[in-house]
C-alpha cells in the first residue's frame, strides 16, 4: 500500500467539479461575505477543510480538486492527514493550546523534548534552533542574529561590553548603537513582507510599493538557458558573473553587509534555480569578508526537492550558518550551529511568545511521519516520473511548456508561458478539470503538491494539463 | 449589525453580571494559597531541566522551568512542584487561568483539530467557517467604532501590519486616482524612493511596540532591545511623566502634558504632509514602566492626528482584553472619534488590528499579504476568551478586584514611602504598578515575592507591574498583600 493509501483509504480517485464557473456560487457568496471583515479579494475559492482528503481539497461548493498548490506550498502530509489528527488530539498538544507559555521566560518541562522534535531533522552541521511564527518572522529573527554576531566581531569579540556611545545613539536610533548594516539579498528573491524582510524581497514592485525599505544591496541570480546539459558553458559563465556581482557588492555598497540572504530555488521569483558551484561560491565569498550565509528553506524545506532541505543537495562545505524554514514544517524560525550566533546577553533575542509550542509539537510530528515514511525519496522518485511525462508533454506542446525545470528536484517542478495572461488562463482552465495548481513569477506555473502526492495524482496531473492544451 | 450585537451584549452583560467567584466555578481545586516546595526558585529540578534546555535554546531569561499540567487557574506550577499564585502570566498573556475548562473544551474539539492541522493560506482558501469565528470572537470584541480586522501572529506583526496599512494608504492620498508610475515600479525593486516611502512611524519616548526591524525602530525602551540593530530614522516625541499621587499634582500633570503635546504637534509639523503616516501609542506604556497619561492627553492626540491627516494606531498588545476594567483600556478615553487602528495579541492569543476606514485595505490585493495571514487555531481561542468574559462578566469583575485592591496596596506601600513610591493604576483594573528608589531594590522585591509563592514581574527601570488574569479575585489579591507586606520589611 502506498503512503497515501495508508493514510487516506477514502481519498478522491479523480477530482469531481461540480460548478460551471470558479469561484462557485456559494464561494462567492462566502467571498462578499467575508469581505465585509476581511480583505477576501485575494482569496481562490472557500474551502471546506472538514471534507478535504489527502491531496483533495474541496470547496464551498463541492468541487474536490486536486491540490498542488497546497496553501502556498505549506501543506506537509495532505488534508487531514490522520497522523496529524493525532497529534492534534493529544494532551500534549491541548497544553500547548490552553496554557500558551512565554518561551523565554517560562518554558515547559517539555520544551526540550518539543525541540527535539524540530533538531531530529536539522540540516546537516546544525544543532540549534530559535522558534519564529512565519516565515517573514523567521528571516527577520535570523537576520537580528546576523546583526548581533556582525557587530561583536567588529566590537572585538562575542564578551565585549557595549560602549556607552553605543548604549545612549540607539536610543536614538543613530550609529554606533544603530549601525548601518545590510543584508545581501537576490533580483528575483523573496523573502518576506515585513519592513527588513520586504527590503530583501526583490520579486515584484506590487510586495514593496509604498513600504520604507532599508537601503539593502541586490545581487543578480544565475538566470539558465534550458535544457541544462545543452548550455553547460553558458550557465557557467552565468555562475561567474553573478558571484563577481555579490563580490564586487561587498566592495561598494554603502554600508558592510553582514549576511546573504538565498533561497535553495528563488520559488516566488520563477522557480530559479542555480548550480551546487554558485552556492559553493556565496559560500566562499561570505566566509572572505566575514559574513555570514543565510539559506532560506521556507519554500524548499521539509522534503519537497528530495532531499529532506533543499539546500543539502548543493552540499556546501562548511554549512550554512542559518537556516530558516516555515510553511510545510507548520512552525517557523532557524536553526544555526555556531555558539556565538546566540547574542552575548538574555533578551537581545526575545518576544513574548518566542515561538508557539502548539505548532511545534505539530512540526515534531510531521518531522517524524516524513522520516517513518522516507517521503523525500518518494518525492525525488516521483518527481522523477512526473518531470519524464511533462518532457514527453513539452515535446508535443513547446509554446506552453517552456524552460521547464526542476529535473532531480522531485515535485519541486516549474515551467514558462508566453506571458502572464497565457499563464493566468491556464491556471483558471486547469480548475475546469479539477486541478488547483498555483503560478509564481510573471509567466510561470509551479507544481508545489503535498508529500504524498504519489504516482497516479501525478498521472491525474498530467492527464488534466493535457486536456487543457489539447484544447489551445 | 454588528455595532447591535455589541450593544446587546454589552447591555445582557451589565444586567446579568452573575455573582460569585468565576475562579471557583473554573478552578474548584486552585490552591488556596501558594505551595512551597524547595527552598528556593528555580529549584534543583528547574535547573537541571533549563542546563539541558539550553544546549538547544536560549534559556538565559529562564526564571523557572514550569510543569504546566499541574497549573491551575491563577497558580503556575514549576517543575519542582512550588506552586506560585501569578501575577506576571506569561508576560501577561494568560486570560482565563490555567487549565481553563472552557478553553480545554475549545482546544479538545474538532473545529480546532480541522483548524490546526489544514492550516490554511487564509486570504487565498480561507475555510467556509471563518467568517463566522471572526464574527463571534475578534470582531465581537471589536472596539467601538471598529468592524474589521486583519489577522496577524503576535504583538509585532500586528504592528507592522498596522504599520504598512498606514503607508499604504498614505501613498494612495498622496498618489490620487493615478496607477503607480514606472519610476515608482523601478526604484521600488531598488529599496529607493519614489516607490519605497520616506514615511514615517512617531513613537513616543519609553514606547513598546515590538522587535521585528520596523516595530524595533518604534520600541524606545531600552539599550538592550535596540542594539546592532539597524533602525529607521522615525521621530519619536515625549510622553508625559506624571506625579504622583496625582490628586496633589494637577496642574503640574497639565502643564506636563500640554508640554508632550506641543511637541509632538510640533514633530509632526515639521516633516512634509502624509510623511508621518501614524503615530503608535499604547494606552499605558507597558514595558517602558507602566507609564500613564490623562484621557485628556489621548484626546490631544486624537485632535492633533486628525488635524494634520496623520493616522492614530493604539497599541492594546498589552493593555488589551480586559485587564483596565474595560475590555480596551482606550475605551477610557472616551475619543471624540475613534483611533484609526487597534493592534492586539498576547492575552486574545490571537493578533491583528482592528479598523473601520475600508481605505485601509490597500486598493490592490496582495499588498497586505502573506503565507498564512493569522492563524484560525488561534482565532477560535480567542472567540472562547471573548465569549467567556462576555458570559462571567469579567471586564467588570477585574473592575471590582482592582478597586477592592488599590487602596489596600496604597495602604501597604505607604508604611514605606523610603522604599516604594508612585501606585499608578487607579480606577484601571488590575493594571496597577509603582516604583522603587532603585532597581536593586526592585529585583530585589521581585526575588522576595518569589520566594513567597507570589510570581511578579518589573516594567521599565525601577517598577513593579501586575498583571494578573481576569479571575484573579479578592482572595488572590489578599495573598499577593500579604506576601508584598512581608517582602516589603525584608527589604
Ligand atoms: C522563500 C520564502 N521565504 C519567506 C517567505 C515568507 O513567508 P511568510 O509568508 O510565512 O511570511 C516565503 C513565502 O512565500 C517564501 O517563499
Ligand atoms: C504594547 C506592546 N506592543 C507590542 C508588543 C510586542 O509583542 P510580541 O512580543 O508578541 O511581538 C508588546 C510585548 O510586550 C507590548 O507590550
Amino acid at each position: 500500500m502506498s503512503t497515501s493509501e495508508q493514510y487516506f483509504p477514502n481519498e478522491p480517485v479523480a477530482p469531481t467539479v461540480v460548478t460551471s464557473e470558479f469561484p462557485g456560487p456559494k464561494s462567492q457568496e462566502g467571498i462578499k461575505s467575508l469581505g465585509q471583515v476581511f480583505d477576501s479579494r485575494p482569496v481562490y475559492f472557500i474551502a471546506d477543510y472538514e471534507k478535504s482528503v489527502g491531496n483533495y481539497i474541496v470547496d464551498a461548493d463541492g468541487n474536490s480538486f486536486l491540490d498542488v498548490y497546497a496553501q502556498i506550498a505549506s501543506i506537509p502530509l495532505g488534508y487531514n492527514n490522520p497522523a496529524l489528527i493525532e497529534a492534534a488530539k493529544s494532551d500534549k498538544m491541548i497544553r500547548a493550546i490552553v496554557d500558551r507559555p512565554a518561551l523565554g521566560n517560562y518554558p515547559g518541562k517539555d520544551l526540550e523534548e518539543i525541540l527535539n522534535g524540530l533538531l531530529a531533522v536539522a540540516p546537516k552541521g546544525q544543532d540549534k534552533v530559535f522558534p519564529a511564527l512565519s516565515g517573514a518572522d523567521a528571516n527577520e529573527l535570523a537576520f537580528k542574529a546576523t546583526f548581533f554576531w556582525y557587530q561583536a566581531q567588529k566590537r572585538g569579540g562575542h564578551k565585549v561590553p557595549f560602549s556607552d556611545e553605543e548604549n545612549t545613539s540607539v536610543m536614538k536610533g543613530q550609529a554606533p548603537g544603530s549601525p548601518e548594516l545590510a543584508i545581501l539579498s537576490f533580483e528575483r528573491a523573496f523573502h518576506g513582507r515585513l519592513f527588513a524582510s520586504g527590503s530583501t524581497t526583490c520579486s515584484k514592485p506590487v510586495h514593496k510599493l509604498d513600504m520604507p525599505s532599508f537601503n539593502w544591496p541586490k545581487a543578480e541570480f544565475p538566470s539558465y538557458k534550458y535544457p541544462l546539459d545543452k548550455h553547460e558553458e553558458e550557465n557557467k559563465k552565468e555562475d561567474q558573473r553573478c558571484l563577481e556581482i555579490v563580490e564586487n557588492l561587498f566592495k561598494t555598497h554603502s554600508c558592510p553587509i553582514a549576511g546573504v540572504l538565498v533561497e535553495p530555488i528563488q520559488s516566488e521569483g520563477g522557480d530559479n534555480h542555480a548550480s551546487n558551484e554558485f552556492f559553493q561560491g556565496l559560500r566562499d565569498i561570505t566566509l572572505k569578508h566575514g559574513a555570514l550565509l543565510i539559506m532560506d528553506e521556507v519554500q524548499t524545506g521539509i522534503g519537497a526537492t528530495g532531499l529532506f532541505w533543499g539546500h543539502e543537495h548543493f552540499e556546501i562545505s562548511p554549512p550554512a550558518d542559518l537556516v530558516t524554514f516555515s510553511k510545510k514544517f507548520q512552525t517557523a524560525g532557524y536553526y544555526f550551529h555556531d555558539p556565538e550566533i546566540i547574542p552575548n546577553v538574555a533578551y537581545r533575542q526575545f518576544n513574548t511568545w518566542c515561538g508557539d509550542p502548539a505548532r511545534m509539537i505539530l512540526a515534531g510530528a510531521i518531522a517524524s511521519e516524513v522520516v517513518k515514511h522516507d517521503l523525500p525519496a518518494k518525492a525525488q522518485k516521483v518527481g522523477g516520473y512526473l518531470f519524464k511525462k511533462l518532457e514527453d508533454l513539452q515535446a508535443k506542446y513547446p509554446q506552453y511548456l517552456q524552460n521547464l525545470r526542476g529535473k532531480d528536484r522531485a515535485t519541486f517542478i516549474a515551467w514558462c508561458f508566453d506571458n502572464s495572461a497565457a499563464r493566468d488562463k491556464f491556471l483558471k482552465d486547469m480548475k475546469t478539470v479539477g486541478v488547483n495548481i498555483g503560478g509564481c513569477a510573471e509567466k510561470s506555473v509551479r507544481l508545489r503538491p503535498t508529500m504524498v502526492f504519489e504516482q497516479k495524482h501525478a498521472d491525474i496531473l498530467v492527464a488534466a494539463i493535457e486536456k487543457v492544451l489539447s484544447g489551445y | 449589525m454588528l455595532r447591535l450585537s455589541r450593544l446587546l451584549s454589552k447591555r445582557w452583560l451589565s444586567s446579568s453580571k452573575p455573582a460569585g467567584s468565576t475562579a471557583a466555578h473554573y478552578f474548584p481545586h486552585e490552591p488556596k494559597g501558594p505551595h512551597l516546595a524547595t527552598d528556593s526558585i528555580p529549584g534543583p529540578k528547574s535547573q537541571a531541566l533549563n542546563d539541558e534546555l539550553g544546549q538547544v535554546f536560549d534559556n538565559r531569561a529562564t526564571y523557572f522551568v514550569s510543569d504546566y499540567t499541574n497549573s491551575v487557574g491563577n497558580y503556575i506550577s514549576d517543575a519542582d512542584g512550588n506552586q506560585l499564585l501569578d501575577m506576571y502570566c506569561q508576560i501577561s498573556s494568560i486570560p482565563l487561568g490555567y487549565s481553563n475548562p472552557e478553553l480545554l473544551k475549545a482546544a479538545r474539539s474538532d473545529e480546532m483539530a480541522n483548524a490546526l492541522i489544514n492550516r490554511p493560506a487564509l486570504a487565498c482558501f480561507p475555510s467556509t467557517d471563518y467568517k463566522q469565528i471572526l464574527q463571534d470572537g475578534i470582531l465581537a470584541a471589536a472596539p467601538p467604532g471598529h468592524n474589521k480586522v486583519w489577522t496577524a501572529l503576535s504583538g509585532s506583526d500586528a504592528n507592522e501590519t498596522a504599520f504598512k496599512a498606514a503607508f499604504m494608504y498614505q501613498a494612495a492620498i498622496k498618489r490620487g486616482s493615478r496607477d503607480f508610475s514606472a519610476e515608482e515600479m523601478a526604484s521600488a525593486m531598488e529599496n529607493k524612493a519614489p516607490g519605497c516611502s520616506d514615511g514615517v512611524i512617531l513613537s513616543f519616548d519609553k514606547g513598546f511596540h515590538g522587535r521585528l526591524f520596523g516595530s524595533l525602530s518604534t520600541t524606545r525602551s531600552k539599550a538592550i532591545h535596540k542594539l546592532d540593530i539597524p533602525a529607521f530614522p522615525w521621530p519619536k516625541a515625549p510622553f508625559p511623566a506624571l506625579k504622583y499621587p496625582l490628586s496633589e499634582n494637577v496642574q503640574a500633570n497639565q502643564a506636563e502634558e500640554q508640554r508632550c503635546l506641543d511637541a509632538f504637534e510640533s514633530i509632526i509639523e515639521s516633516y512634509p504632509p502624509h510623511t508621518v503616516a501614524a503615530i503608535i501609542v499604547e494606552p499605558v506604556q507597558a514595558e517602558g514602566g507602566d507609564n500613564h497619561a490623562s484621557a485628556a492627553f489621548f484626546q490631544g492626540i486624537r485632535d492633533i492626528t486628525l488635524k494634520h491627516k496623520v493616522l492614530m494606531i493604539v497599541d492594546e498588545v498589552q493593555t488589551g482584553v480586559g485587564a483596565s476594567g474595560k475590555f480596551w483600556a482606550h475605551e477610557h478615553w472616551n475619543l471624540t472619534t475613534p483611533p484609526d487602528m487597534v493592534t492586539f495579541s498576547k492575552k486574545f492569543q490571537a493578533a491583528g488590528f482592528y479598523f473601520h476606514d475600508k481605505n485601509l485595505q490597500p486598493n490592490q490585493p496582495y499588498r497586505q499579504f502573506n503565507t498564512w495571514c493569522g492563524d484560525p487555531s488561534k482565532a477560535i481561542i480567542a472567540k472562547t476568551i471573548y465569549q467567556e468574559v462576555v458570559k462571567h462578566g469579567l471586564v467588570e469583575k477585574t473592575a471590582a478586584t482592582g478597586a477592592y485592591l488599590y487602596p489596600q496596596l496604597q495602604a501597604v506601600l505607604d508604611k514605606h514611602p523610603d522604599k516604594v513610591l508612585n501606585l499608578r493604576g487607579e480606577n484601571f483594573g488590575t493594571f496597577i504598578a509603582w516604583d522603587f528608589v532603585d532597581a536593586g531594590a526592585r529585583n530585589k522585591l521581585l526575588a522576595e515575592m518569589r520566594a513567597r509563592g507570589v510570581n511578579v514581574g518589573g516594567c521599565g527601570d525601577v517598577s513593579a507591574r501586575l498583571r494578573p488574569t481576569l479571575v484573579f479575585e479578592n482572595s488572590h489579591a489578599d495573598v499577593f498583600l500579604g506576601a508584598l507586606e512581608d517582602s516589603l520589611k525584608a527589604l
